[in-house]
């Protein structure tokens, strides 16, 4: 790690500019674009995770250490093959239908983004079927829905049995999340998981899918 | 000669920060615009002279806006079910009451934080009944034992029927708000009783940054038709809904109430519209919006100074809440705090006494606790009269100079004065600390408990009549 040790200091920092010109000088060095991003970035984001989840820092800093690495990770981009570049697995997230509240939904994707999965962001109001159409094109391993309304909880379970009636239940994990929403809940209606806040929603998602 | 007596008051805005953060709040509004999702609004304000453009996206010139702050009332008056007129919402008199959708509460036989049951907002209402600081009754609870559609019905007929107090009162949409409508019709016996002397007021959120979804606003406009109060604050915390800074969240949040008031009197002329846009943070470690921050007690004081510079309605506030996950010490100093700034800058309607945990979780200790601690900021905030029965200087002549045995507890001015002179905690513990521990070593927590409980089987809630109770069970019922 410690051949990348101004990269990995300038990511933790946040300091965009100063990242991306370390990484074009680890390029330029010969480094392997590879080994960039693995001990780079990725280990860096890791080390950062956990400093959020040890609550020394706080999320504005995490997100911009999140944000100077997918500004590095571009750079990277024309060296690998499409494919090439190992995702901790495909995560379909969106609001339920009939509610329009994103912040909460915003940020676990933008948490999950920096922990190394990959996401596909439907938005808010998303209902059952749309969840399905998209589920049947990405094929992703986890389904996250968000709910902030209780009204608008039901959509929730409605989603569930939409993914069972396409056949789709058993190749995909359902978490849910939201300010009303309880493990008991998560727990009655069949979901796999349930996260309380964004932080936990990265770390449930890898046990789910049993990735580090 | 009569001296009038100082109230303590607090400000915390100057009048140049006032306007400047108004003129930034019509700024929004006129350059930025917002997406309003409900046609028939949508149609009014275009209508009105709002440029409309993207389908929803309306931009509103600031002489629309000023209008709908002249032709808005300056006061709002609720009445309890019986008819009094128990909160006159003008500036200067501050009322509290409890909060709306908690998912939890604290069970008051176990202590442990659990479910909650509709039964909590009936044990919520009659303690908000027998408690004397607390104005109002919200349902403190999103209970899990009542179908889900109708879940603001249901726990709006609870409260009806365990307080005569006025509600504040959740809907979720045009649907729902109609039922819980009839429902106060029937309590007051018809719709022009209830706008005579109404005894609820609705409280909807729009979304921030600057949404306006559909089904909030047809609360809204019904509410306007019906001349039922009405508040419509939106999430514009600090760092989650609006910028991290105090006067940019304001500013939003202030011009986002400001589109809900000019749809609101577009729709009705002079129908009574609460102010306030709720401005607390979003926790930047939890990413909680917080409840016992010290930030939205601050934006809130200086809500009310815009108030008194510019706006002259009355404005919705928060108080008596804290993010404590038990009622700790945590709990009880987050809770004065607000309570006591609450008062100083003379908020008018203060709602969510009571909860922990950010919101999430009720507490019935927790609003016993705070009743006391409103009647102790009433009587920090009503100052000290200066007059010559209270200079007591004939008293002081008196005692001096009396003989031995001559002390002030023993004069008649004593006897006559301390119940006024003197704030008389009944939950707070003065007592020496032999006889703190031979009634049992409790803390304050022990102490709400047993005063909660005390009120719950002592208080007595004067019935709804059985038309009443049947013509709610019949709306219940009704598909």
């Amino acid at each position: 790690m410690s051949e990348f040790k101004a990269l990995t200091e300038a990511v933790v920092k946040g300091d965009i500019k100063t990242a991306i010109a370390e990484t074009q000088n680890a390029l330029d060095a010969g480094s392997n674009a590879q080994s960039i991003l693995d001990k780079g970035l990725i280990a860096t984001m890791d080390e950062v995770g956990e400093r959020f989840s040890k609550r020394l820092i706080f999320v504005p800093q995490m997100l911009r250490s999140a944000k100077t690495m997918q500004e590095c990770t571009k750079l990277l981009q024309p060296f690998f093959q499409e494919g090439d570049v190992t995702s901790k697995g495909k995560v379909l997230i969106g609001t339920v239908k009939g509610d329009l509240h994103d912040i909460g939904k915003n940020l676990v994707s933008m948490m999950m983004e920096g922990a190394g999965f990959t996401i596909t962001d439907l938005g808010v109001d998303v209902s059952p079927e749309k969840f399905v159409q998209k589920a049947q094109e990405v094929e992703p391993d986890i389904v996250a829905m968000s709910a902030l309304l209780s009204t608008t909880m039901p959509a929730m379970p409605q989603t569930i049995e939409a993914l069972q009636k396409a056949g789709l239940r058993d190749k995909i994990r359902v978490m849910i999340g939201g300010a009303p929403v309880t493990e008991k809940y998560a727990q009655q209606i069949t979901a796999d998981s349930y996260a309380s806040d964004a932080g936990s929603a990265v770390s449930k998602a890898k046990k789910l899918l049993g990735v580090s | 000669m009569e001296i009038p007596t100082f109230q303590p008051r607090l400000k915390v805005l100057n009048r140049e920060q006032a306007l400047a953060i108004h003129t930034a709040a019509l700024e929004i509004l006129e350059k930025i615009g917002f997406k309003m999702e409900h046609p028939g609004a949508l149609e009014m304000l275009a209508g009105a002279g709002g440029k409309v453009s993207n389908g929803n996206w309306v931009k509103l010139p600031a002489y629309l806006v000023e209008e709908a702050l002249t032709s808005a009332p300056k006061q709002i008056a609720l009445y309890d079910q019986k008819g009094n007129k128990t909160m006159p919402l003008v500036n200067g008199n501050p009322f509290y009451g409890t909060g709306s959708d908690a998912t939890f509460t604290l069970d008051l036989e176990t202590g442990q934080r659990r479910r909650v049951v509709l039964k909590d907002t009936a044990n919520f209402a009659r303690l908000v009944d027998g408690l004397e600081n607390m104005a109002f009754a919200m349902s403190m609870a999103n209970p899990e034992d009542v179908p889900i559609e109708d879940i603001y019905v249901h726990v709006f007929a609870e409260m009806v029927k365990n307080t005569n107090k006025p509600i504040v009162f959740i809907a979720d949409s045009g649907k729902d708000i109609a039922k819980i409508y009839e429902i106060a019709c029937q309590v007051v016996g018809g719709e022009e009783n209830l706008r005579q002397k109404p005894f609820i007021l609705n409280y909807s959120e729009a979304i921030s940054p600057l949404r306006f979804p559909e089904n909030v606003m047809q609360k809204l406009v019904f509410c306007a038709e019906k001349r039922i109060p009405i508040c419509l604050p939106s999430g514009s915390n600090a760092g989650g809904g609006a910028p991290v800074t105090l006067a940019g969240a304001m500013a939003l949040g202030i011009a986002e109430n400001l589109v809900g008031l000019s749809v609101h009197q577009l729709a009705n002329k002079g129908a009574p519209f609460l102010f306030g846009p709720n401005v607390s943070v979003l926790d930047m470690k939890s990413t909680v919006v917080s409840y016992g921050c010290p930030e939205w007690s601050l934006t809130q004081a200086a809500l009310a100074d815009i108030r008194d510079e510019i706006y002259g309605l009355p404005i919705w506030a928060f108080a008596g809440a804290s993010d404590a996950k038990v009622m700790d010490a945590q709990a009880g100093a987050e809770a004065m705090f607000s309570i006591i700034n609450a008062m100083l800058s003379r908020a008018n309607l203060i709602h969510d006494v009571g909860f922990l945990e950010y919101g999430s979780t009720s507490s019935l200790e927790m609003v016993t606790m705070a009743d006391e601690l409103v009647a102790m900021s009433r009587f920090f905030t009503g100052g000290i009269p200066v007059n010559g029965e209270t200079l007591a200087l004939e008293v002081i002549e008196r005692v001096a100079s009396g003989g031995p045995g001559s002390i002030f507890l023993m004069d008649d001015h004593t006897f006559e004065h301390f119940m006024q002179a003197q704030f008389l905690p009944k939950l707070l513990d003065r007592s020496r600390y032999d006889s703190w521990e031979e009634a049992g070593a409790m803390d304050l927590y022990q102490r709400c408990n047993i005063e909660a409980k005390r009120i719950l089987s002592d208080h007595q809630v004067e019935p709804k009549t059985d038309k009443v109770l049947q013509g709610i069970d019949q709306i219940l019922q009704a598909k």
